[in-house]
Formats: structure tokens, C-alpha cells, sequence
């Protein structure tokens, strides 16, 4: 898996490289699939939605895609839905699921740009791959210094204010957090936080409960993919914790928060008042 | 059989002793490892209890521990009655269909919105359990009696169609779900609840005792349905008992800890190789072999990458398909000399 994101990144650094001259002409773009939410978001910031004509089946944000056809899973696209939706060129990430897909997509003479989705570095790479690709390279650049730009808000709100320690809580039963060197982990670095499941040196590491005990959060962030979030009882026993004693559990909506895309400047917002709410009074978990 | 008539009382007090012992040990030594430091010192002295190390001791590791006990207990238990009343070293609690249904009834629960953190999980899973048990026993019936053969097809059936459900299920789902789809169903002992492991507990052992009360007729099923009916065994109804206790002592287990594989098939297997196939002896021997199991497995589990664990099914895997070769190719060995 390892081995096909460096392939990956790799056909992601030589496609982009292809994006001045572009192979085609960027009026030319005018048809565009787009095979992971995250691309989906970029190319909508990008001014470019009305070009969609194909996303995948979790690709939901903004609302206005919901009435467009989907091309199948995140996780196993349909090439022949690729295909068939006739693009000039698709977006998509690297997965173990997408890759058949990918190749036969690329094997009918379909460009695709394969974008890294895990550092924020690779997150402005990939806005400004997409954006070379459709002809937009000024708005990339634009929609890149924008969220760049909420960052660094988000980096000032928090200037000065103590560095809280923080749990990221992917999933209760098993406990599994976002560990260091994922992108959630850099966004709770900007909203002034340190990740306690560093220890763990694994980017989503699986945690018996008394780690959460051992390491002691000030904040526990339950970012939970299923119907627990929200649902503390299984901190609730662990009363030595400083969130759990000073009832600073905060539940954020997940939306923005696993995506790679426009929206990680939200991300960070979300977590700086999780973890600051002093300093944004207004500004709840949405 | 010519082991089984050596098995005197005192043998069966002299092994579960040994044993017992073993597994006490165990829950008292796993109990004092973990990814974190933790003093049981500290944690007993005055006012430790409310301290970090009394919270990790006593409100983390040793409900989980004792978990991880209750539910090897039954897993291999139940491998032990299942392996004996189907007579064949393959059947295990996976394959019977029980823990497909507790799976897909999970799943469905975790979709319509539950809290993996809550007790509605289980409560489903155990429904979905004992809907597929309904489902394996009559549909592997005809003419009012049963065959191993067709318990097991039906069994391993529903399994693999439990299992495209799922899959089905996922292909539905929102991304985010299917993550938390994928992370239950890798299977966790983590509780915190003393209250579930005594729920868990009791069914183990009324599961046991209606098992052990059956041992003898197991014993004598070994040798074919029709040898057993001669020797005046109620082959069916025996049949019937022993399914229905060992899937529900699997419906429990499946239902608290997701699916954990291996303790039901290699403890009995070790077990008969090191006491010999009297199912008297087996059973009980079973119930605290595969608590003691899957106690260090967990421990291992907790503790081997040092802060993050690992599913302890991936412990049980590693410690049981190498050995489980070994077995095999030896018993190989021997049926070609």
C-alpha cells in the first residue's frame, strides 16, 4: 500500500509537471469526474462545479452535488461510470480500492490526476494540480492563499494561549484516535494543541483506555465516525482526567474535519474553539 | 473410550485444579501489565482507588481482563462441544453461522445509528446470533432429525452469506460508517463494565453446566449416530442440547467481543491432545484452558507495539494458525504411517 501511494504520488508529481503546457487545452476541460470528496470540494472552490459531471457516491459537500450522478464508491469506483460519463479529465486519491478503476480509466485515454490527501502541503499540491488541469491556475492560487489565509486566523486566535493537551477521537469501542503525521494532527498543531496519542507513533493508533488515563488530555475532541459520538460513557469513569473532570469533551460534526480539501481552515476553527473556547465565544461545534 | 474410563474423580479435580490455578495467575498477571504504568501498590493504598493507577487497575484492566477470560471461556468451550457433538476437528464457533448473524445484526444496528459504546450493539448481536442458530438448526433439519454433515453446509453457508450482507451493507453506507463498521467488527475486549462481564459470565457457566450434563452422550456419539442410538442415546435431542448451549455461550462471546477467531478451534484441540478425548474432562478443561488463552493473548494484544494495541484477534491468529499446522501435519503424519 505503501509502495503504490509512492506510484501514486509519484504519477501525481508527473501529471501536475504535465499541467504547463497542459496536453489539452483548458477550454477544452469541460467534462470532469471526480472520484474522492475531497476533489470534489476543491473543484467546486475552484469555481469549476457547473464542469462535474460524474462524482463519487460519498462525495456530498457542498449540497449542490447531491443531484449529480454518481460514478460509484469512494472505495470502488465503476470505470465503466467513469467511462460512460464521457470526461476530459479525473480527479481522484490514491486507494488500494480505486486502483483497477484508475488504470482502465487511464487505459480508455482518460486523463487522471491522482492528488496526495495527507499533509497540508499535499493539500495545497493537489488544489494547485486540479486547478492546472482545468485551466484555473490564478484561481488556484487563489483558493490556496484563501485557506491558507484562514489558517493563519485561526494560528493568531490562538497566539498566546497555553498549548492543550488533546485527544482525537476517531471511534469509541474500540478507542481509535488520529495519531501524528495525519492532517487532523496538523490542524490541531494550528488550533493550539499537542496530540497526547503522539506516544503512539501510529497515525491511527488503536488505544487501550488507560492510555487515555496515562496521557491525561486537558481536551478529549470526539471527531467519531459512528452514532457514539457524543456518547462520553466511556471516558466517564476516568475522572482523574482533566477533560473528563472539567467536562471538556466536545463532540465536532466530522464533515469538514476528514476532509483534505477547501474546508481545513473550518477544520482548524472547529478545533480551536474545541480547544480555546475562550477566545470565540460565538463559535461552537456547529 | 479407554481413556474415558480412566477418568476417576480425583483426576478431574487434580486437572481443573492445575488448571484453575493457572488461570487465576494469569488474571492476576495480566491484570499487572499494560501500555501504561500503572502501580497495584499505589492503587491499593488509601484513597488509591480514586488515583490513576486505581482508576487504570481497576476501572480499565481488570474488567477487560476478565472479559477477555469469560469470553474464551466460551469460545472454546463451545469449540470443544461443537467439535465433539459434530464429530469433526473443524467446526468451530465461525463456522456455524452464529457468529455471522451476531456480525450482520451489528452491523445493521451500527448503520441505523446505535453507539458502539452502548449496549445496544450487543443486545443485537445476540439477537442476530439466535436468529441465525434458528435459522442453521431448522434449516438443516428434515424428517425431524439432523446430520453434522448438513448442520455444518447450512452453517457454513449462512456464514458466507452473512458475510456478502455485510458487504452489501457497506457498499450502502456513508464512508464514515463503513469505518466504524470496519473497527467493531475486528473485535475488542475494552469494557469497563463489571456488570456485563458478570451477564456474560453466568450464560458461560449455565452453558456449561448444561454441556458437562451432557458430556457422557458426547462421549458416545463419537462413535457414529447409529452405534450411539444402540448404546441407548437420545442422538437428536442430544444433538439439539449441545448445539443450542454452545451457540449461545458463542452468542454471547460474539456479541461483547466481536469476532475473535482460533480460541475455539486450537484450545480444544491442544486440550484433547493433552488429556485425551474423554468430553467430561474436556469441557471444563476447555471453559478455563480458553480463558487462560485468551487472557495473555489480550495481554500481548495490549501491550506488544507499546502505547497502540492491536485486535486481539490478530494475537490469536498468530498464536494459533502456526500451531494449528503443526497439529495438523503431525495427526498427517500419523494416519500415513
Amino acid at each position: 500500500m505503501r509502495g503504490w501511494r509512492l506510484a501514486a504520488a509519484a504519477a501525481a508529481v508527473a501529471l501536475a509537471g504535465c499541467g504547463e503546457p497542459p496536453p489539452t487545452a483548458p477550454a477544452a476541460v469541460r467534462r470532469v469526474v471526480s472520484l474522492a470528496p475531497s476533489c470534489t470540494e476543491i473543484v467546486w472552490a475552484l469555481g469549476a462545479g457547473d464542469r462535474l459531471v460524474g462524482v463519487c457516491a460519498h462525495c456530498d459537500h457542498p449540497p449542490a452535488v447531491a443531484s449529480l450522478p454518481r460514478v460509484g464508491g469512494y472505495l470502488a469506483p465503476s470505470a465503466e461510470a467513469v467511462i460512460g460519463a464521457r470526461p476530459d479529465v479525473v480527479f481522484a486519491v490514491p486507494s488500494p480500492g480505486n486502483h483497477d478503476a484508475v488504470r482502465a480509466v487511464e487505459a480508455a485515454g482518460i486523463r487522471v490526476v491522482v492528488v496526495e490527501e495527507h499533509t497540508l502541503d499535499e493539500v495545497w499540491a493537489g488544489m494547485r494540480a486540479i486547478a492546472a488541469a482545468l485551466g484555473l491556475a490564478a484561481e488556484g492560487e487563489r483558493l490556496v492563499a484563501r485557506v491558507q489565509a484562514e489558517l493563519e486566523a485561526v494560528r493568531r486566535r490562538v497566539a498566546g494561549r497555553p498549548v492543550r493537551r488533546a485527544l482525537l477521537v476517531v471511534g469509541h469501542a474500540p478507542l481509535v484516535a488520529a495519531g501524528p503525521g495525519t492532517l487532523q494532527d496538523e490542524l490541531l498543531r494550528i488550533a493550539g494543541g499537542e496530540n497526547v496519542a503522539a506516544v503512539t507513533g501510529a497515525l491511527w493508533p488503536r488505544l487501550a483506555v488507560e492510555m487515555v488515563v496515562a496521557t491525561a488530555p486537558d481536551v478529549i475532541v470526539d471527531a467519531a465516525m459512528g452514532g457514539e459520538r457524543g456518547d462520553a460513557s466511556v471516558f466517564a469513569s476516568l475522572t482523574t482526567v482533566p477533560a473528563v473532570r472539567n467536562g471538556r469533551i466536545v463532540p465536532i460534526a466530522g464533515g469538514a474535519f476528514y476532509r483534505a480539501g477547501p474546508r481545513v481552515g473550518e477544520a482548524a476553527a472547529q478545533l480551536a474553539a474545541a480547544l480555546h473556547p475562550e477566545t470565540a465565544p460565538a463559535a461552537g461545534a456547529r | 473410550m479407554r481413556r474415558a474410563a480412566h477418568l476417576t474423580r480425583r483426576r478431574l479435580a487434580a486437572t481443573l485444579a492445575v488448571l484453575g490455578l493457572g488461570l487465576a495467575l494469569s488474571v492476576v498477571g495480566a491484570t499487572l501489565v499494560g501500555p501504561a504504568p500503572a502501580s497495584l501498590a499505589r492503587a491499593l493504598a488509601p484513597g488509591g482507588a480514586a488515583g490513576p493507577d486505581g482508576i487504570i487497575i481497576f476501572r480499565t484492566r481488570l474488567p477487560r481482563v476478565l472479559l477477555g477470560a469469560v469470553v474464551g471461556a466460551s469460545l472454546a468451550t463451545a469449540g470443544t462441544a461443537l467439535q465433539g457433538v459434530l464429530r469433526n476437528p473443524l467446526a468451530c464457533p465461525h463456522v456455524l453461522g452464529i457468529s455471522g448473524g451476531a456480525a450482520l445484526a451489528g452491523v445493521l444496528a451500527i448503520l441505523a445509528g446505535a453507539s458502539v459504546a452502548s449496549l445496544a450493539i450487543p443486545a443485537a448481536a445476540f439477537g442476530g446470533a439466535l436468529g441465525a442458530l434458528a435459522l442453521v438448526w431448522f434449516g438443516a433439519r428434515a424428517g425431524g432429525r439432523t446430520t453434522p454433515h448438513a448442520i455444518l453446509l447450512v452453517g457454513v453457508v449462512f456464514n458466507t452469506f452473512a458475510a456478502a450482507m455485510i458487504m452489501l451493507v457497506e457498499a450502502l453506507a456513508t464512508y464514515t460508517q463503513v469505518r466504524g463498521v470496519l473497527f467493531w467488527i475486528m473485535g475488542s475486549l475494552s469494557t469497563q463494565s463489571y456488570g456485563l462481564v458478570a451477564a456474560v459470565a453466568a450464560l458461560a457457566l449455565a452453558g456449561l453446566g448444561w454441556l458437562v450434563r451432557h458430556a457422557h452422550d458426547v462421549n458416545l456419539l463419537g462413535v457414529g449416530d447409529e452405534d450411539a442410538y444402540e448404546l441407548g442415546v437420545d442422538v437428536e435431542a442430544v444433538r439439539r442440547a449441545v448445539f443450542v448451549a454452545a451457540s449461545i455461550l458463542v452468542a454471547a462471546a460474539v456479541s461483547v467481543s466481536g469476532m475473535i477467531g482460533f480460541v475455539g478451534l486450537i484450545v480444544p484441540h491442544l486440550l484433547r491432545l493433552l488429556l485425551g478425548p474423554d468430553h467430561r474432562l474436556l469441557l471444563p478443561a476447555s471453559f478455563v484452558g480458553g480463558a487462560t488463552f485468551l487472557v495473555w493473548c489480550d495481554a500481548l494484544a495490549r501491550t506488544a507495539l507499546g502505547a497502540a494495541e492491536v485486535p486481539v484477534g490478530v494475537v490469536t491468529a498468530l498464536a494459533g494458525a502456526p500451531f494449528f499446522l503443526v497439529l495438523l501435519r503431525r495427526s498427517l503424519r500419523r494416519a500415513a504411517a
